[in-house]
C-alpha cells in the first residue's frame, strides 16, 4: 500500500486502512517514523471532535465504564474511538492484552474502532503514539476519541496532556483513596466519576463524594469559572452513564463558550512540540558514540574526586555544543 | 517387631550406598501440589500423622461411603456420551446398555448448554457437534424412548440450561407414564465451576445461584431419588488444577452450595443426603487414590463442622469419577487404552461411585463405535476379570496411601481456610482467585511437558516415528442443523401460542420478582411446548447474559523454562523480527463460536506473550464476524484459532472470507486444537498456513508462526 492509498482509505473511513496507519505510527523503525509524519500531514478531520482520557487504577472498571458509554455514544449516533494504553510494560517479552474482552458488545459494533497498544520498548513514550494515532481517528470520522490509560507512572500525565476532558474513575470508599491518591492528579481532573456504586456499595459511593468533594474545595481550579464535577455511576448495570455523558459535553461546552477550547488544543500542540524538541535533543546527547565515550571520562574523574561535578557538567557540554 | 527407628536408620544407610554418597532424602519429591512425597513412608509416618482410617460406611468414610463397597455391588459403569440428534445419540445408548452399561450419562451439544436453541445464529457450528442437540421436549422424548426412565438412572451434564432441560426431562418422564419421584440420577447443576473453568454459564453468578437453589428445593420436595447437583472438581482439574487445588475448590463450592440452600430455608438434611460429586483422576496414581479418600474424610469432617446435621448421609462424600482426558494424548493413540486403565484403577481403589473411562481416541474426536466399545470394557474387565472388587477399600493401611491421604488433605484445607478468608467460594470466584491459580498450574505443567522435564510418551519421548490416521467420528452439523430447525418450526406451528408466551412472561416475572420455584413454571411452559431456546431466552431478559472478565497472566511459563537454550534461541529469534519490523511479532489469539474450552488457548497466549509476541486474547464466544474486526483493529499479523469442538469445518472458512472482504486476506491464520488429520488439507485449501495439535510444542509452534510471517511478507 503507498502512502497515498492508506491516507485515502484512511480518510475513507476504513477500518483497515486506519488500522494499517496507527501501526505505522507506533512503529519503532526510524524509516517509518518519516513515513508516518507524511501520511499524518496529508489528513484531516473535518468534523468537531472530542477527545476524552479515562484513567484510575487497574480493575477500578475503565473498560467496562468505556463500554456503557461507547455504546451510548452510538446510540446517540456518534461513532467512537477507544485507545487503550496500557504503560506497563513487563520487564521482558510481549505485552498480553485482553481488553476487548471487556468491551464486547462495543468491540463488535460497526460505528466503534477499538485498538489497544502495548507499550512495552516503544521510543518516545506513551503519548506520541497516542497523539497521532488520535489524529488519524478524528480523520477517519470518529467523533469521539475515548483513551483508556492505568492510572500508573506518567502516563497519566501525558494522556491529560492530549485531550479536551481528562476524566478519572475512582472506586466508592474515599477516605482510604484520598490518602492514595497521587500527588498532582488532583490538579488535572476535570469529572471525577464514583464507579461500581451498585448493591452494598452504592452508599460508600455518595459518600464519597462529599469527601472528595470537600478535599477539591481547597484546590485552586483548573479553569477560572469551571469546576470540578463529581457523580457516581454503576458501569456494569449501566447505571448514570447517560449523566455522565451529559457531565463531558457540559464541560466541553464550557471549554467552548470561554473560547479554551481551541486555544487549549493549539497549547497542546505547542508543548508537544517543545517535548518533541527536548526528546529528541536528550536521544541525540546520549545517543551519540563521542559523547558516550566523553560522558564515561567525566563520570571516572567524578568519581575519583578528580572534578566537582559542576565542572564536569559544563565541560561536557562546551565540548559537545562547540561540535 | 523390629525397632522403626533403627529400621529407618539402617533403611536409609542402604539407599545412601547405593546413591554413592548422596543423602537419602535426596530420593524425595516435591508434589506439584506443594508437599513432600517421601521415597518411603513406614509405620511411624502414620502415627505421626495420627491417621486412623476407620471403617468403612464410618464417619469420616475415608475407607469409603459404604460398608460393603464393591464385595457386595460393583461401581456403576457410567459412559458419558451424546451427538448428533437424539435419535442418534438414543440408538448408541440403547446398545452401551445391551453390553454392559449400567446408568446414562448424556452429553448435550454446546448450542444447548449455552441456551440456544438450533435456529440461532450464534452456534451454526456448534448443534450435534460436541454433543447431542436438544431444542425442545419432543427431542427429550426421542432421546430416552425405549428407555424406562422409573429403571434407568439418568446423569445429565448441563448447567447453563439447567433449567429448561430439567423441565425437559421431567415432561418426557411424565409423558412416557413416569412420576417425578420415581426418577433417578444425577443433574450436574454445579454453575460455580462453569465461571472458573467450563464456561458453559449463561446468566451473572447471583442469579445462575437461584436457579440452584431453586433445583435443589424441587427435588427436595420432589425427587427423592435424584440427586440435585454433582460438585464437579473434574473440569478443574482437566483445566490444569492439581490435585490440591481440584480437591479445595471442589469441596469450597460445596460448601457454597450447602449455605446458599440453608439460607433460602431448607433443612440441611433435606438436601445433604442427595449432593454428589465429581473428580477427574490423571496418571498421578497414588495421589489420586489418597484424593478420594481425602475428600471423603475433609467433606466429613467439614460438614459437621459448618452445619452439624443430623443424618449420617449428609456428611458421606458419594462420588462418579472420569479418567483424565488431558493425559490422553493424539499421538500414538492406543497408548491411551494403557493410560485410561491405570487411572480407572486408581478411580476403583479410591472407592468411586461411578466411573466414565475415555476412549483412546479422545484427542483427536468424539469416540467411534470402536474405541467406546473398548472404554466401556476397560471397565466390565477390572470389575469380571480381576479380583479388585472382592476387598473393600485393599489399599487401606498402606504407609504411603495413609499418609498422601493425610498429607493432600491437610493441603486442601489450607487453600479452603484461604477461600474462607474472602468470603466463600463466590466471592473468590468473583475476584479470579481460583481461575488464576488453575491457569498458572497449567502454564506450568505446560512448560514442564515443552521443556521435556515432564515425559509424555509418544509426545515429547519415545515417538512414534510413523502414525497412521485413526477412524474418527464426524458429524455433519449442517445437515442436524436443518434437521433441528424443521422439528422447531413444526412444534412452533402446532402449540397454542398464547399459553405458550404466558407460561414464559410468568418465568420473566418470576425471575425479576425473585418470587416462585423458577423449575416449578418451566416444567409448566414446557407442558406448553416452549423450546429451550425460549425459556433461556424469559430469562435472560430478566437477568441478561453474562461476559466473563478475562483475566491473563504473564512470566509463569518463562519462569519455568529460562534456562532452556533452545527457548532463549526462539526469544532471540522473535526479538530479532521484531527489531526489523519496527514491532513485535502480533497475535490474536480467538475462541470462536461456543466452544468454551479455553485452556490451550490462555496458555499458548500467555507463553507468546513470554516469548516476545504482542498477543491479543479475544473474548470467549466470538463469531467470525467479530474475530475478523478484532485482528484488523490490532493489525495482527497472525490470527491464531484454538478450536476443540469441532466447529472449525464451519467457522474458519467463514473468517477467511470475511477478512478477503475486508481487504485483509494478508492476515495470516493458523489454527491449534482438536482437529482431525482428515481435515488438514480441507483447511489448508481454506486457507489455513499451519495447524498445531495437541501435543504442539509451543517454543516449536511460535518459531514457526515467525517463518510464516516471514513467507507471507516475502
Ligand atoms: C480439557 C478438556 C475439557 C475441559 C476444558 C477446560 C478448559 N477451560 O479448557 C472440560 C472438562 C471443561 C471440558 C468440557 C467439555 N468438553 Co472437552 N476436552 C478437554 C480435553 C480432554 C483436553 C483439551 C486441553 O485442554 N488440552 C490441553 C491443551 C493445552 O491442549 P490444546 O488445547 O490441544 O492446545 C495445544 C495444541 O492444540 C496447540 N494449540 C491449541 N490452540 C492453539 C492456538 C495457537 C495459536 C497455536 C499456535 C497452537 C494452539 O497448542 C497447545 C499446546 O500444545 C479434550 C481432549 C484432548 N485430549 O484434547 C476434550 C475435548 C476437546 N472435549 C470435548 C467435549 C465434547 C467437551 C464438552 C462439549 C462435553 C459436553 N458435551 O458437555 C464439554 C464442554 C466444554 C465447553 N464449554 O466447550 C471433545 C470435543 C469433540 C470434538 N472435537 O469433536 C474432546 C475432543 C474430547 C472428546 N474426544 O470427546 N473439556
Ligand atoms: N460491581 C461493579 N463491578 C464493576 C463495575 N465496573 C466494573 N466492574 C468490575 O470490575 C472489574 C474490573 O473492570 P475493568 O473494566 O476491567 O477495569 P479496568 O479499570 O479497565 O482494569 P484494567 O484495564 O485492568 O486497568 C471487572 O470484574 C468488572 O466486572 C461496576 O460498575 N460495578
Ligand atoms: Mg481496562
Amino acid at each position: 500500500m503507498t502512502i497515498d492509498e492508506l491516507a485515502k482509505g484512511v480518510q475513507e473511513g476504513k477500518r483497515r486502512h486506519l488500522a494499517k496507519a496507527i501501526t505505522l505510527v507506533e512503529s519503532n523503525r526510524e524509516a517509518d517514523q518519516q513515513t508516518a509524519q507524511e501520511l499524518i500531514s496529508k489528513v484531516r478531520s473535518a468534523k468537531e471532535t472530542i477527545r476524552v482520557g479515562i484513567s484510575g487504577v487497574p480493575g477500578v472498571g475503565k473498560s467496562t465504564f468505556i463500554e456503557a458509554l461507547g455504546n451510548l455514544l452510538i446510540e446517540e449516533g456518534l461513532k467512537v474511538a477507544v485507545l487503550a494504553v496500557d504503560p506497563s510494560s513487563p520487564a521482558t517479552g510481549g505485552s498480553i492484552l485482553g481488553d476487548k474482552t471487556r468491551m464486547e458488545t462495543l468491540s463488535s459494533k460497526e460505528e466503534a474502532f477499538i485498538r489497544p497498544s502495548p507499550t512495552s520498548g516503544t521510543l518516545g513514550g506513551v503519548a506520541k503514539r497516542t497523539r497521532e494515532s488520535m489524529m488519524l481517528c478524528e480523520a477517519a470520522g470518529y467523533d469521539v476519541i475515548l483513551v483508556e490509560t492505568v492510572g500508573v507512572g506518567q502516563s497519566e500525565f501525558e494522556v491529560a496532556s492530549m485531550v479536551d476532558c481528562f476524566l478519572v474513575l475512582m472506586l466508592p470508599g474515599a477516605g482510604d483513596s484520598l490518602q492514595g491518591i497521587k500527588r498532582g492528579i488532583m490538579e488535572i481532573i476535570d469529572i471525577l466519576v464514583i464507579n461500581k456504586a451498585d448493591g452494598d456499595q452504592e452508599k460508600m459511593a455518595k459518600n464519597a463524594v462529599t469527601e472528595y468533594q470537600n478535599a477539591f474545595h481547597l484546590l485552586t481550579p483548573k479553569y477560572d469559572g469551571i469546576g470540578v464535577e463529581f457523580l457516581t455511576v454503576s458501569s456494569i448495570k449501566k447505571k448514570r452513564i447517560d449523566e455522565a455523558w451529559e457531565k463531558i459535553q457540559g464541560f466541553v461546552s464550557a471549554l467552548k463558550e470561554k473560547g479554551i477550547f481551541e486555544a487549549q488544543r493549539k497549547e497542546q500542540e505547542l508543548n508537544w512540540f517543545k517535548r518533541l524538541v527536548e526528546d529528541e535533543v536528550l536521544r541525540r546527547l546520549w545517543g551519540s558514540e563521542t559523547n558516550k565515550e566523553k560522558a564515561a571520562e567525566l563520570v571516572e574523574q567524578i568519581k575519583k574526586g578528580e572534578i566537582t561535578p559542576v565542572k564536569a557538567a559544563y565541560d561536557f557540554l562546551s565540548s559537545e555544543i562547540s561540535r | 517387631m523390629s525397632d522403626n527407628s533403627s529400621g529407618k536408620e539402617n533403611w536409609k544407610k542402604g539407599v545412601e550406598k547405593l546413591l554413592k554418597g548422596d543423602k537419602a532424602e535426596s530420593l524425595n519429591r516435591q508434589s506439584p501440589e506443594g508437599f513432600e512425597i517421601q521415597a518411603l513412608y513406614d509405620s511411624e509416618d502414620v502415627s505421626n500423622r495420627n491417621v486412623d482410617p476407620g471403617y468403612p460406611g464410618e464417619f469420616p468414610f475415608t475407607r469409603g461411603p459404604y460398608s460393603s463397597m464393591y464385595t457386595q455391588r460393583p461401581w456403576t459403569i457410567r459412559q458419558y456420551a451424546g451427538f448428533s440428534t437424539a435419535e442418534e445419540s438414543n440408538k448408541f445408548y440403547r446398545q452401551a446398555l445391551e453390553k454392559g452399561q449400567k446408568g446414562l450419562s448424556v452429553a448435550f451439544d454446546l448450542a444447548t448448554h449455552r441456551g440456544y436453541d438450533s435456529d440461532h445464529p450464534r452456534v451454526v457450528g456448534d448443534v450435534g457437534k460436541a454433543g447431542v442437540a436438544i431444542d425442545s421436549v419432543e427431542d427429550m422424548k426421542i432421546l430416552f424412548d425405549g428407555i424406562p426412565l422409573d429403571k434407568m438412572s439418568v446423569s445429565m451434564t448441563m448447567n447453563g440450561a439447567v433449567i429448561p432441560i430439567m423441565a425437559a426431562y421431567i415432561v418426557a418422564a411424565e409423558e412416557q407414564g413416569v412420576s417425578t419421584e420415581k426418577l433417578s440420577g444425577t443433574i450436574q447443576n454445579d454453575i460455580l465451576k462453569e465461571f472458573m473453568v467450563r464456561n458453559t454459564y449463561i446468566y451473572p453468578p447471583q442469579e445462575s445461584m437461584r436457579l440452584v437453589s431453586d433445583i435443589i428445593e424441587y427435588t427436595s420436595e420432589k425427587m427423592p431419588r435424584f440427586n440435585s447437583i454433582s460438585i464437579s472438581g473434574y473440569h478443574m482439574q482437566e483445566a490444569g488444577a492439581d490435585s490440591a487445588l481440584e480437591l479445595a475448590f471442589t469441596l469450597a463450592d460445596g460448601l457454597e452450595y450447602v449455605k446458599t440452600a440453608v439460607e433460602s430455608g431448607l433443612d440441611v438434611d433435606a438436601f445433604a443426603p442427595r449432593l454428589s460429586f465429581f473428580f477427574a483422576i490423571g496418571m498421578n496414581f497414588l495421589m489420586e487414590v489418597s484424593k478420594l479418600r481425602a475428600a471423603r474424610t475433609l467433606w466429613a469432617e467439614l460438614m459437621k463442622e459448618h452445619f452439624e446435621p443430623k443424618n449420617q448421609k449428609s456428611l458421606m462424600l458419594r462420588t462418579h469419577c472420569q479418567t483424565s482426558g488431558w493425559s490422553l494424548t493424539a499421538q500414538d493413540p492406543l497408548n491411551n487404552v494403557v493410560r485410561t486403565t491405570i487411572e480407572a484403577m486408581a478411580a476403583v481403589l479410591g472407592g468411586t461411585q461411578s466411573l466414565h473411562t475415555n476412549s483412546y481416541d479422545e484427542a483427536i474426536s468424539l469416540p467411534t463405535e470402536t474405541s467406546s466399545r473398548i472404554a466401556r470394557n476397560t471397565q466390565t474387565i477390572i470389575q469380571e476379570e480381576t479380583d479388585i472388587t472382592h476387598t473393600v477399600d485393599p489399599l487401606g493401611g498402606s504407609y504411603a496411601i495413609e499418609s498422601m491421604t493425610h498429607d493432600l488433605k491437610e493441603k486442601a484445607k489450607t487453600i479452603i481456610n484461604e477461600v474462607m478468608e474472602m468470603g466463600g467460594m463466590a466471592k473468590a470466584i468473583e475476584e479470579g482467585y481460583p481461575k488464576r491459580k488453575i491457569e498458572e498450574s497449567a502454564a506450568i505443567k505446560q512448560a514442564g511437558i515443552d521443556k521435556g522435564d515432564i515425559t509424555i510418551v509418544g509426545v515429547n519421548k519415545y515417538v512414534n516415528e510413523k502414525e497412521d490416521p485413526v477412524d474418527i467420528l464426524d458429524i455433519d452439523n449442517t445437515g442436524v442443523r436443518d434437521g433441528q430447525v424443521n422439528l422447531i418450526d413444526e412444534i412452533k406451528a402446532k402449540r397454542d401460542k398464547v399459553a405458550t408466551k404466558e407460561a414464559l412472561l410468568a418465568i420473566t416475572e418470576a425471575a425479576r420478582s425473585g418470587e416462585g420455584n423458577i423449575l416449578d413454571l418451566a416444567v409448566e411452559a414446557t407442558r406448553k411446548r416452549a423450546t429451550v431456546g425460549e425459556i433461556s431466552t424469559a430469562l435472560e431478559q430478566a437477568w441478561g447474559r453474562h461476559t466473563a472478565t478475562n483475566q491473563t497472566i504473564k512470566g509463569v511459563y518463562e519462569s519455568v523454562y529460562k534456562s532452556d537454550k533452545g527457548y532463549q534461541e526462539i526469544k532471540s529469534k522473535i526479538d530479532a523480527f521484531s527489531e526489523e519490523e519496527g514491532r513485535r511479532p502480533r497475535i490474536l489469539v480467538v475462541k470462536m463460536g461456543q466452544d468454551g474450552h479455553d485452556r490451550g488457548a490462555k496458555v499458548v497466549a500467555t507463553a507468546f506473550a513470554d516469548m516476545g509476541f504482542d498477543v491479543d486474547v479475544g473474548p470467549l464466544f466470538s463469531t467470525p464476524e467479530e474475530a475478523a474486526k478484532q485482528a484488523i483493529e490490532n493489525d495482527v499479523h497472525v490470527i491464531g484459532v484454538s478450536t476443540l469442538a469441532a466447529g472449525h469445518k464451519t467457522l474458519i472458512p467463514d473468517l477467511v472470507k470475511i477478512l478477503k472482504k475486508e481487504e485483509a486476506g494478508d492476515i495470516i491464520i493458523v489454527a491449534g486444537g482438536v482437529i482431525p488429520v482428515q481435515d488438514y488439507d480441507f483447511l489448508y485449501e481454506a486457507g489455513v498456513s499451519a495447524i498445531f495439535g495437541p501435543g504442539t510444542n509451543i517454543p516449536k509452534a511460535a518459531s514457526k508462526v515467525i517463518d510464516e510471517i516471514r513467507a507471507k511478507k516475502a
